[in-house]
């Protein structure tokens, strides 16, 4: 057991142990010590958001494989119409000026 | 300084335990402070696990041979880079390896999510405390590195055939995907815990799935390289259990890299996902226990080891744990929306998926079956290869031909007529192709021809998804052709790069296809000054040589090659006779066309006492392309990786809004 | 969305799966080799993989007429078995290694399959296949 490896060790251990305890060494009397997480609405409007995101992006899709060919002009003029009707929905659906939260989310259902 | 490394591995343990503990407590009851705290457990855990490899390290450069582990592995004369390589070269030292690449992942991982998903982390943490712990645990009361001994005058030295550069990048890269699959599987599993729907953990781990996917390949493929080079019997894949290991969670993140797609466009198959994650987790530990603990005979394992019983548990407790999670919250991951066709790239990509669980399945069946057959029936059964390779062909053909059709096929539902005009041009070249193989003389396999059809199908509609987006780029911004193709590509890197790599896939699938099912193998004894024909080449033994290497003696017999009865030079073909280690290893001779990409390859079967070598002659077509797909498909992977500015921005908003609603 | 197609789709699933899983035990139970010992080899008549210890005086040219050496059980003693081999002999292969060889049974010598012959390496990590 060398002296060496003993001090290396100690000062390890140490420093580990300090950098555990630095949170609360930082705060030892916070004011709230509450871990931040999404409630019930927060997320359904994580949802709502991933939603008009992926409606967005379907869109997008839409147009990008129309004007490479893959979808022919029928089928982009079928598919265009309730595409659009979904994007505005879900951009409706998190309407900041539709009121609060809790009212906008409870109208989108 | 073998008690500062023991030390540093139970400090780790501690660590490890701590955010397991305090992060699980933290997490379910809210307390940010102890969260905060757990988190830097993990952190403060890396720097443990990196002391104790320093040790590791300095002992084994220092030749320190009171380490047992030290006097195992290496010896004086052992050159440098492979002593270094000896870290992992053993039992103890690899698993010391998955340890630090665990914390470190798990360091990263919290580093990076603090900003990008700092609800998710809390659940998180526990989980990779808990995979950290496991590790640390078998390094500190199962299976020490840092055992000492009473010093021997020398060590025992490497075997030969790991004294090569392969050794240097092979297990560590394969390390790293094991070991970055334990991201997105603690990220899943935290989300479970946290009772969230949402994608936020496919997306905080996304480029960690695709890395991790991508050093399992290139470390698959680096090994077969190897076998093929250095161990030399002519093939590079045997099916061998230790590299089905390795290629099992790899097929199983294949899938989930595909089917992540399908969620984060239409919000379907949550369940699928969790599902697919655990499994690749789980045969990612499932390999790592293959390798190690001897417990399927294999020409890589270890002795039975006590580690086996270990890790079987440990996987059992993953897996059933995990599976209640998921249970528990399954009315949860139920989506709301259903798959419109059976025509579309959603059910593409779901047959995709079908096939790949499938195959990964099938060889882990095949794996898996002597053990049962032996506690069944008391006797051990064994599969190889023709089950392997039947299997392969059975689900490997249907795959290609997805990959050829995939990408022509829209989202959502395609109709017959624009599927029609899409597959038109591509479906058109290959057939042709298969035509001018048949030709040529492809249909001594029709297996073969088959798979050559599809490949060209693949590479056509790859093309043409490349020429086709660059034309429509450029009719949208004006501007050269390249310029059109870089934006493009740039613009949508995971759908471009996920092209090339599927063209890396295909043009793999060519080399194998070729050296397996159009490849000629010739056996002859030769005498000095005779020759033998194999294919069109013919091999004349000159001479055989004997030279002094560093700490081996080598025999090569010289031979003459002639090609089309042209002579291209000279090839070295024999053995290595080393003397520390007192073994012979094969060293075979490879002669690599520039043009066709074909290999000839010499084995010196034996060199009889009479002058006469006995000779097997392999001719192998096409096979250096599987070597070049390991580049193309690397370029794909770091496209696809590539961060893209604006993606980020979105992403940010999106979670940052989930944060501003008003508590009024 | 229509639920028409679920049950439907469902079925055609599980049978596939079904047949599938039936196909994947017959081949596996088929065509896989029974590993034995070379004291469990009496009687045997079909094809099995024998593990074992090479003993006595290996002899004979494996590429011409056949390496013939004897094996026993990897924890037994004794003479063992004859075994006559032809093709490609591992570098490591030597008396007293523990090998692995396919074949069958033919007038109490064991004749192998050709380039069947592999080593199981002692107790080191090592890679290798002969």
């Amino acid at each position: 057991m060398t002296v060496l490896a003993l001090a290396i060790g100690a000062v390890l251990a140490v420093t580990c142990v300090v950098f555990v305890a630095l949170p609360f060494l930082r705060e030892p009397d916070p004011v709230e010590d509450r871990l931040d997480e999404p409630g019930v609405l927060e997320r359904r409007a994580l949802e709502l958001a991933e939603e008009r995101d992926r409606a967005l992006a379907a869109l997008k899709e839409l147009e990008f494989d129309h004007r490479t060919g893959k979808i022919s002009d029928e089928d982009y003029r079928e598919l265009i119409g309730p595409l659009r009707a979904r994007v505005a929905e879900a951009l409706r659906a998190l309407e900041p000026h539709a009121g609060s939260t809790e009212e906008r989310v409870h109208a989108a259902g | 300084m073998p008690e500062l490394g023991r030390a540093a591995l139970a400090l780790c343990l501690g660590l490890a335990l701590y955010a397991l503990i305090a992060g699980a407590y933290a997490a379910k009851t809210r307390r940010r402070r102890l969260a905060h705290s757990a988190q830097n457990a993990l952190l403060a855990a890396f720097g443990a696990a990196g002391a104790a490899s320093i040790v590791l390290l300095a002992a084994l450069l220092r030749n320190d041979f009171s380490f047992k582990y030290v006097a195992e592995h290496t010896s004086r004369e052992l050159p440098t880079p492979y002593t270094i390589s000896a870290f992992w070269g053993g039992q103890e030292g690899s698993l010391l390896l998955w340890l630090l690449i665990l914390t470190g992942f798990s360091a990263a991982a919290v580093a990076l999510s603090r900003r990008s998903a700092p609800d998710l982390l809390p659940w998180a943490v526990p989980i990779l405390g808990l995979v950290a712990s496991f590790f640390a645990f078998m390094l500190v009361a199962v299976s020490s590195p840092f055992a000492t001994q009473l010093a021997p005058a020398d060590g025992a030295g490497l075997n030969p055939s790991l004294q090569n550069p392969y050794m240097m990048i092979h297990p560590p890269c394969l390390y790293l995907g094991y070991v970055g699959l334990t991201i997105p599987f603690a990220f899943a599993m935290g989300a479970l815990l946290a009772r969230r729907t949402d994608e936020l953990w496919i997306v905080a781990t996304r480029r960690w799935t695709l890395f991790a996917w991508t050093a399992l390949g290139i470390g698959q493929l680096l090994g077969s390289h190897w076998a093929y080079v250095e161990v030399g019997w002519g093939g590079y894949y045997a099916w061998d259990p230790v590299e089905n290991a390795a290629l099992m969670p790899w097929l199983a993140a294949t899938a989930f890299l595909h089917s992540v797609m399908i969620q984060e466009k239409r919000g379907m198959l949550k369940v699928w996902n969790v599902l697919l994650v655990v499994l690749a987790f789980c045969l990612a530990l499932f390999g790592t226990f293959l390798t190690r603990s001897g417990v399927v005979s294999s020409i890589h394992s270890f002795s039975v080891s006590p580690l086996g019983g270990w890790f079987l548990g440990f996987i059992a407790g993953i897996t059933a744990g995990s599976l209640i999670v998921i249970f528990t919250r399954l009315p949860l991951l139920r989506s709301k929306t259903r798959m419109e066709s059976l025509v579309s790239r959603e059910a593409t990509f779901l047959y995709n998926n079908l096939l790949l669980v499938a195959l990964c399945l099938t060889i882990l069946w095949g794996v898996a079956f002597p053990i049962l057959s032996e506690a069944v029936h008391g006797e051990r059964i064994t599969v190889s290869s023709p089950y392997y390779n039947f299997f392969l062909r059975v689900f490997g053909l249907p795959l290609l031909l997805l990959m050829a059709i995939g990408p022509l096929v829209a989202w959502r539902r395609a109709s017959l007529r624009s599927l029609g005009r899409s597959f038109a041009w591509p479906a058109g070249i290959a057939l042709a192709v298969g035509v001018v193989l048949l030709f040529l003389g492809a249909g001594s396999s029709w297996i073969g021809l088959v798979a050559y059809t599809f490949s060209a199908f693949v590479l056509a509609s790859i093309g043409y998804e490349f020429v086709r987006g660059t034309r429509a780029r450029k009719a949208l911004t004006g501007g050269a052709w390249l310029a059109a193709f870089v934006e493009l590509v740039g613009r949508n890197r995971r759908r471009y790069g996920g092209y090339i790599v599927h063209a890396a896939i295909v043009l793999l699938a060519i080399g194998v296809v070729g050296s397996s099912a159009y490849d000629t193998v010739r056996e002859r004894t030769l005498a000095p000054g005779q020759t033998m024909g194999v294919s069109h080449y013919t091999v004349r033994y000159d001479r055989l040589v004997k030279r002094d290497g560093p700490n081996a003696t080598e025999f090569r017999a010289i031979l003459g090659v002639k090609k089309d009865g042209r002579s291209v030079g000279t090839l070295e073909s024999g053995k290595n006779a080393y003397r520390a280690e007192d073994q012979t290893s094969n060293e075979v001779g490879i002669r690599s066309d520039p043009l066709t990409g074909e290999d000839l390859y010499v084995i010196t079967d034996a060199i009889n006492p009479n002058g006469t070598i006995a000779f097997k002659v392999l001719v192998k077509p096409l096979v250096n392309l599987i070597w070049i797909s390991g580049v193309v498909f690397l370029l794909g992977s770091v496209v696809a990786l590539w961060p893209s500015a604006a993606e980020q921005r979105r992403l940010a908003s999106r979670y940052r809004e989930l944060r501003a609603p008003a508590r009024a | 969305m229509s639920r028409r197609g679920s049950p439907v789709r469902l079925v055609v699933a599980l049978s596939v799966a079904a047949v599938l899983a039936i196909f994947l035990l017959y081949v596996s139970v088929t065509g896989g080799t029974p590993s034995i010992q070379p004291s469990q080899l009496h009687g045997r008549t079909g094809v099995v993989a024998l593990d074992g210890k090479v003993t006595g005086t290996p002899a004979g040219d494996a590429q011409a007429d056949g390496l013939r050496f004897h094996m026993r059980d990897v924890s037994g003693s004794g003479a063992g078995i004859p075994v006559v081999y032809r093709g490609s002999v591992p570098d490591m292969f030597e008396v007293g290694r523990e090998v692995r060889v396919e074949g069958r049974l033919q007038d109490g010598v064991f004749v192998a399959k050709k380039d069947s012959l592999r080593t199981k390496c002692p107790s080191k990590y090592v890679a290798k296949k002969s």
